[in-house]
């Protein structure tokens, strides 16, 4: 049997590098039965190849607080989460902070679980003349004490000697100790904290305050009502214009891989329905969510770094204000900003929202905000909107990112006054020390958040890949009299001009599959729905068009273009292309692109909650359906009444 | 006979100022947020220096620094140990 220990330890004792010195990449983020609050799970292998199973705890000051994580922490402790207790616990201490820090083992202490305690840290303590004297500690504290620094590595291999024998032995080591029998922060507590500080450390009596000064003109500059702002608007800028930048080549990888693998499925396999369900469902659907992974990924790698660095709380302090004033907290801008690259990892970066109703109301309005799947749309239809005039389509665009974050605050007050109604927590937080990052705990982070969403989202979205080609993809329609047509002339003019014979293939083909499209029952579902979306201007065409982009935004675009007969390979960029849309029409021979329904459709898509990746993620980040469907009808109510407004004024 | 030590909100301390969080301290705020500021280290008889006033109040105790929101900080009645240096 691999003994489990539990890592606890108060927020910002590098409980987390510990962990990720320990485990490395043999780790994985998990849920106890029944419980939202997240923790990660991480095998530790000895030289000697013995395996321990690592749980590392969210950070905690009490036991005792009402909040989910202290009761998360209190019952694996106490064993009622199912695994019965852990054989040990490993207590993580900040040198640096000893004597609050020691309060809080003491309380972890009295659970009478075998434990090692490690004293993180004791490089920087040393810096500033902090000398920690193990084995003072351990007979104050009567548990095996290990001073270490996790990033460095020093006293790492000490620590797991005594991990591993502290787990196998059934040895309860503080029995016989005196410890106070009351919480951290209560004077006797502190009391007994001084008493063991001052025997386990030697501390000169002249401390190097310098750095505090230094420390306080950060503070007052990054927490600044103005200046605190215009640092975090050019650090978020920095960030997300380097997720741009940057994700756009492994995104070009990925979609190259995908096409690859496409293509080479298409050239093995028999033409066929399995290949059909290979190409466009499988390898489609996959691609379509992963092609996602890069953003995630390097979202996470630079919010990890830099809430490491110590600059994100203070970030949090300096738009607290704003953002109160629509009931959300300061912590909420920043997976809002982010979900102008993509809404998932957005809303998997509210776990740095302590409240839970705050949480929620930032997960419920951050797809409001325009992501990156959305421009292929806009840049659509405001071409088709202001043709000819490219000042107006640019303030257009704007004005939708301005319309959907308008939307998002305008929403969260309401949340907060109503369905989310409740005391809003006042942001209390302990600012860590500046410090320079550690870019293998970053990377570790990164690695685990990819992880998670590839499991989570991919799994299921692959599922509805598969029903949405098939939905596609029957019943099959027989080629068309015109498209057979084109085909017997196309032969016809063949062997003297290739080129023209070529067109008129190419012309059957689409002509075919929009036929393909109508007839299908997603076309028939679109038929169905139409009269639904007719009050908004959408046709029978756009209808489906409108549906089949629930999958994903971006979908839109590649539809409109294969029922305009535009191609499906279009990439909403080419002037000929756009201008074949702009004359596409409808089965009655109206044009299908009017002004009013440019415009309508422009407002919908702002609007709309078209993305199934997120309803599945807001599910997962949720613990329920019930958010994402409420969520996503309130979007599509919202979207539909506001493209009906839009659609009136400009007929 | 001597005077009853001052005890004025922590929001009124100035930048550098020093003072004791005495017994009742914390009692004016909810029982929740008193009970989570004690764990954070702010605790009886302790000593806080005042970091940066307004809002957010940042005040260090011991090695930790801790932002709080003005409406806190205005719960929080502390007596001053010091003047705050010019």
């Amino acid at each position: 049997m691999i003994p489990r220990i539990a890592l606890i330890g108060n927020p910002n004792t590098g409980k987390s590098t510990l962990f990720n010195r320990l485990c490395g990449l043999r780790s994985k983020t998990a849920n106890f039965p029944g419980s939202t609050v997240e923790h990660q799970v991480g095998r530790c292998i000895t030289k000697s190849g013995q395996e321990m199973d690592l749980i590392d705890l969210p950070g905690i000051y009490s036991l005792m607080l009402e909040m989910p994580e202290s009761k998360l922490c209190a019952d694996c402790l106490d064993g009622r989460l199912g695994d019965g207790r852990p054989d040990a616990a490993l207590l993580v201490l900040d040198a640096n902070n000893l004597s609050r820090n020691l309060q809080f083992a003491a309380s972890a202490l009295r659970r009478g679980i075998p434990t090692v305690i490690a004293i993180n840290m004791v490089d920087l303590a040393l810096r500033r003349g902090l000398v920690i004297d193990e084995r003072a500690a351990s007979q104050a504290l009567g548990v095996p004490v290990v001073a270490v620094s996790a990033r460095s590595g020093q006293g790492i291999d000490r620590l797991i000697e005594q991990l591993t024998m502290t787990s196998t032995s059934d040895a309860t080591h503080t029995r016989n100790l005196p410890l106070p029998n009351t919480e951290p922060g209560s004077t006797t507590s502190a009391i007994w904290a001084a008493e063991v500080f001052s025997a386990i450390a030697a501390q000169p009596k002249n401390m190097n305050d310098d750095r505090m000064t230094i420390h306080d003109r950060l503070d007052a500059a990054f927490t600044h009502p103005l200046l605190g702002i215009v640092f975090f608007l050019l650090m978020m800028s920095l960030l997300f214009a380097s997720i741009y930048w940057l994700a756009q080549f492994p995104m070009d990888a990925v979609d190259g891989i995908f096409g690859w693998l496409g293509s080479g499925v298409e050239s093995i396999m028999p033409a066929g329905t399995l290949r059909d369900l290979m190409v466009n469902g499988i390898v489609g659907g996959v691609s379509a969510t992963v092609i996602f992974l890069p953003q995630i990924l390097l979202l996470f790698f630079l919010l990890a770094l830099l809430e490491d660095s110590g600059y994100l709380a203070r970030a949090a302090f300096a738009v607290d204000r704003t953002m109160r004033r629509f009931g959300l907290p300061g912590q909420a801008f920043m997976p809002l900003l982010s979900s102008h690259a993509c809404a998932l990892p957005g809303i998997m970066a509210t776990r740095l929202i302590p409240n839970h109703r705050d949480r929620l109301a930032t997960i419920l309005v951050a797809p409001f905000m325009s992501c990156s799947a959305r421009v292929p749309v806009y840049a659509l239809l405001t071409g088709v909107l202001f043709e000819g005039r490219p000042l107006a389509a640019g303030i257009a665009f704007t004005g939708c990112y301005v319309l959907g974050a308008i939307v998002a605050l305008a929403t969260a007050a309401l949340l907060r006054k109503t369905i989310l109604r409740g005391p809003s927590t006042p942001m209390m937080l302990e600012l860590p020390d500046y410090r320079v990052p550690s870019i293998r705990n970053a990377l570790a982070i990164a690695i685990d958040r990819g992880m998670l969403f590839l499991k989570n989202a991919g799994s299921v979205i692959l599922s509805i890949a598969i029903v949405m080609w098939w939905l596609s993809a029957y019943p099959k329609s027989p080629p068309s009299p015109e498209s057979v047509a084109m085909e017997i002339r196309a032969v016809e003019v063949a062997p003297t001009d290739s080129n023209a014979a070529e067109i008129l293939r190419s012309q059957a083909a689409r002509l075919d599959e929009r036929n393909q499209q109508s007839g299908s029952f997603a076309g028939q579902i679109g038929a169905f729905c139409q009269p639904v979306f007719a009050p908004i201007g959408l046709d029978r065409q756009l209808t489906v068009a409108v549906l089949t982009s629930f999958l994903a935004r971006e979908v839109f675009t590649t539809t409109v273009f294969v029922l305009a007969g535009a191609g499906s390979d279009a990439d909403g960029e080419d002037q000929g292309t756009l201008a074949t849309v702009r004359t596409a029409t409808r089965d009655d021979g109206l044009p299908l692109f009017t002004m009013a329904t440019s415009a309508s459709l422009l407002v919908f898509f702002v609007l709309a909650m078209q993305c199934l990746p997120t309803l599945v993620v807001v599910a997962r980040e949720t613990g329920s359906w019930r958010w994402p469907l409420l969520q996503f009808s309130y979007m599509t109510v919202i979207a539909y009444v506001a493209a009906l407004f839009a659609y009136l004024l400009m007929s | 006979m001597a005077q009853p030590p001052i005890r004025i909100p922590l929001s009124q301390l100035a930048r550098g100022q020093r003072a004791t969080i005495e017994c009742s301290a914390l009692d004016f705020l909810p029982n929740e947020h008193r009970c989570l500021l004690e764990a954070m280290g702010m605790g009886e008889q302790c000593e806080v220096r005042v970091c940066r006033p307004g809002t957010p109040c940042i005040v260090q105790i011991d090695r930790t620094r801790l932002g709080l929101p003005h409406g806190i900080a205005d719960q929080i009645m502390v007596t001053p140990i010091e003047p705050a240096s010019p």
